[in-house]
């Protein structure tokens, strides 16, 4: 699929969870991983639901891949920043100047470990969930299907909008525009690359509407889907289920604030 | 009755004086196939904008007049309404695409969801025009990775399969090959002749005289000639204003002047061209085959 959605198409238990108790379950995971008391936490959901849930969804690797790529920048400055710049703390050594404390580098493992949970979990659902399908299930549950649509036609629309405007840089380059040299240069280069991009978007917005108005989009009737999403008693008890797991995360987590 | 009833339609674009439009009045029976042919800038598009109902819902501007398609008048219909019974197809295929689906069997039911039609007859309906449309090897394609012909059949297709009573297509065959042009033009005389009313604006005037049954000149916005193919497309006042005229007709014009042919009328197609220039070439004892492989 030619588009910025990260979903992998596999065929899995998961791939086949309804949207909707995907995305609550999910959220559950997050809520848990955040919420919960414990140090550790974060690292415990990653490495108990996470990771199983990613083998269960044949993406483990994809996962693993994934999460690395975009935490990894994160984490070392957290490292750095929270380790060298923590107040009053025992440091680990000395050396002109520099001092890491150990309180400070314990601080950014803890926060290292939230950060892996959170990527990983928005990973996991956008690698088994086509967006499509998730906007069927939202607009069944009520959500505008004029959102749902902006939704979905975004993550196709952008890469498409990335080559208009490589289309739009060579046409203008091969006209002798300079694109590359010093700032002053490149500056000047960008309003002919930036206002014919604008301009055509525009023009394409107002094709667009009418291309989809002509094919009912705005019409008042009971819509229907091609997709059928499959769902299950056990999948409805289930989301029953977290929809009162995860207030109760929270009102737990309040609560142990308050009492400990 | 006219499925299509126009009459003394002006109309003006938003923040603009002069009218695009200037007192167009034509009607279209049941099961037509009308072409319009015209110069750029002739107020084509604008009247198929006017037929599908856009003009002036969805541009607003200023319209007098009236205008009638399939019992419904404009000024008293929503264009939502509208839609489901005229089916638009214009020319730029990847504006056409409703980028909310992954695979073109999905594209084609984007229009059959809207109006909640049921998933079998869906399923039905998007097969049936994908086959008469030649695109079912494309079904489970993405519709951004197809070549710009194959769009334009995608998006003929997804305005046929929403089975308008009146179809308008705006030049659908802009990026297709001759072999493509030659299939399109193929299915919409197939939609006309079981009912369909079709209103296509083209420039190939050689596949519009093979296929259309009348055909419409516009100028500045007024009708210049309206009548059969061979009637518009022949009369010396299409060449004077500049319209584009089939290369049978200027050969046969050239040879007119020179006083070679010999029948009343002009070729639009190739087989009248090539039955008249046998006419013309052959000498009447001798039957002359050169004839035949003129172009």
């Amino acid at each position: 699929m030619n588009n910025l959605s990260m979903y992998v198409a596999r065929e899995s238990g998961l791939h086949n969870l309804h949207p909707l108790t995907k995305s609550l379950l999910v959220l559950c995971l997050l809520t848990a991983g955040l919420a919960l008391p414990g140090r550790w936490i974060g690292y415990i959901i990653f490495l108990a639901f996470i990771l199983p849930l990613a083998l269960w969804g044949k993406i483990f690797w994809e996962l693993i891949r994934a999460v690395w790529k975009i935490t990894w920048p994160l984490a070392l400055s957290v490292l750095l920043i929270q380790s060298l710049f923590w107040g009053k703390g025992t440091p680990i050594f000395e050396f002109w100047g520099i001092a890491p404390k150990e309180e400070g580098i314990l601080f950014a493992f803890i926060s290292i470990g939230r950060i892996i949970l959170t990527m990983s979990d928005f990973i996991l659902f956008a690698m088994t969930t086509r967006p499509d399908t998730l906007m069927i299930s939202l607009k069944q549950v009520g959500m505008p299907s004029g959102l749902a649509y902006i939704v979905v036609t975004t993550l196709q629309i952008i890469p498409s909008f990335q080559r208009k405007a490589s289309t739009i840089l060579d046409a203008q380059r091969s006209r002798g525009l300079e694109t590359q040299g010093n700032i002053l240069v490149r500056s000047r280069a960008l309003v002919p690359l930036v206002l014919p991009l604008v301009l055509g978007s525009l023009m394409d917005v107002e094709e667009r509407a009418i291309a989809i108005q002509a094919r009912a989009f705005g019409a008042k009737r009971e819509e229907t889907s091609l997709i059928e999403i499959p769902d299950t008693n056990e999948q409805k008890i289930f989301r029953r289920i977290l929809i009162i797991l995860i207030p109760t995360i929270i009102l737990f987590r309040v609560l142990w604030q308050l009492f400990k | 009755m006219a499925i299509v009833q126009v009459s003394n339609v002006t109309y003006k674009y938003p923040l603009t004086d002069v009218p695009v439009l200037k007192n167009i009045s034509l009607q279209i029976e049941e099961g037509e196939f009308v072409a319009i042919v015209g110069p750029n800038g002739a107020g084509k598009s604008t009247l198929c904008y006017t037929l599908a109902g856009f003009v002036p819902h969805f541009f607003k501007g200023e319209l007098t007049g009236l205008v009638e398609v399939a019992g419904m008048e404009s000024s008293q219909t929503t264009l939502d309404e509208w839609v489901l019974n005229v089916g638009l197809a214009f020319q730029n295929p990847f504006n056409q695409i409703s980028g909310a689906k992954y695979t073109v069997f999905e594209e084609l039911a984007f229009g059959l969801e809207n109006i909640g039609v049921p998933r079998d007859e869906m399923r039905a309906r998007v097969n049936e025009a994908m086959e008469l449309t030649g695109i079912s090897d494309l079904a489970n394609r993405s519709p951004y990775s197809l070549s710009g012909g194959q769009q334009q059949r995608v998006a003929l297709a997804s305005i046929l399969v929403m089975q308008p009573k009146v179809l308008i297509l705006d030049e659908p065959t802009s990026q297709m090959d001759p072999i493509g042009t030659r299939e399109v033009f193929g299915v919409i005389r197939k939609m006309a002749e079981q009912g369909m009313t079709v209103v296509l604006v083209e420039h190939k005037v050689e596949w519009i005289a093979q296929f259309a049954d009348r055909v419409i000149a516009l100028k500045d916005g007024q009708i210049l000639l309206d009548g059969t193919p061979s009637e518009v497309l022949t009369s010396p006042i299409l060449e004077e204003s500049g319209f584009g005229i089939s290369r049978y007709t200027s050969v046969a014009r050239k040879a007119q002047e020179l006083g070679l042919w010999k029948k009343d009328r002009l070729p639009i197609t190739l087989d009248e061209a090539v039955e008249g220039f046998s006419l013309a070439l052959a000498p009447s004892s001798s039957p002359n085959r050169r004839g035949e492989q003129l172009p």
